[in-house]
């Protein structure tokens, strides 16, 4: 019954999202943090990758032959935020390391402006949820 | 979540031990006694840093200093008979022996640290709103 409630919503998706983010932010923080280190190569997560492996989640979910399941949302194998970024290309400085500050600031800004907005989307479901349960405005 | 704010605290912390270096290799760049008191140059001081795999998770990592680590570099030498750290004989005779520190790199990389030190606090700022936001949910 709670399963329906929250699956009939974006909220899962959302959650999906605001996780990936979350690490995403994390590996992101390493990069900054290893900016002198030399020999250090950066790290991130596969953005598309994840896009993907979400769409196609969503897709099976609104199969009807498929009913979607919570917590189900990476079909098969392992789940989409454990897959790396491909061989990133920038300059490898002389110290062997490849990170540059201005691409990754970048990338967590894009990546903070992505977690927020899932959060926002996600708290007007749940306004939306209790506002139905409650059967006034 | 909160690795992320442990990562870039190793940052600083990385960063300001940097900074120590730099501020002793400035401070003693007239410096001809040793710590028990013998002629001797100081030598300049560089730290390491190596990334920490214990302080992140799911493969992202943090940073720490591996070791601080002396430099060995030929004094320059000053022709100063009457200093009383001058060499008495040998080819260095009536010569000062005064710490190889390059101020022009030790304030580079000063600099160096000092924006470094401020890419990670500005990511704790980001950290710090992506917590609040998450937080918020329950509210």
């Amino acid at each position: 019954m709670l399963t329906n409630l929250f699956t009939s919503t974006t909220i899962p998706v959302l959650e999906e999202v605001a996780k990936f983010s979350q690490l995403r932010h994390t590996t992101l923080a390493g990069n900054i943090a290893n900016l002198d280190t030399p020999g250090y190569k950066f790290r991130d997560l596969s953005v598309d990758d994840f896009q993907s492996r979400l769409q196609e989640a969503i897709e099976t979910r609104r199969q009807p032959a498929n009913p979607y399941r919570a917590g189900r949302y990476a079909p098969h194998g392992e789940p989409a935020h454990a897959m790396a970024a491909d061989e990133p290309h920038t300059i490898l400085y002389h110290d062997k390391s490849n990170v540059e500050l201005e691409q990754q600031v970048s990338e967590m800004v894009k990546n903070h402006m992505q977690h927020n907005l899932a959060l926002t989307v996600m708290n007007q479901q749940f306004r939306l949820l209790s506002t139905a349960i409650s059967g006034r405005l | 979540m909160f690795p992320a704010l442990d990562i870039s605290t190793s940052g600083l912390a990385a960063q300001r031990i940097r900074m120590n270096a730099q501020s002793s290799n400035i401070a003693n760049i007239s410096t001809t006694h040793n710590e028990r008191g013998e002629p001797e140059a100081y030598q300049p001081r560089f730290v390491v840093f190596q990334t920490d795999e214990s302080v992140g998770a799911h493969g992202a990592a943090g940073v720490r200093v591996a070791s601080v680590e002396i430099a060995d570099v030929e004094p320059i030498w000053r022709y100063e008979p009457h200093h009383p750290d001058a060499v008495k004989e040998g080819p260095h005779a009536g010569y000062v022996a005064y710490p190889n520190v390059n101020m022009m790199t030790e304030f580079t990389d000063a600099l160096e640290a000092a924006r470094a030190y401020e890419a990670n606090l500005g990511v704790i700022d980001i950290t710090k709103d992506m917590q609040n936001q998450t937080l918020r949910i329950l509210a």
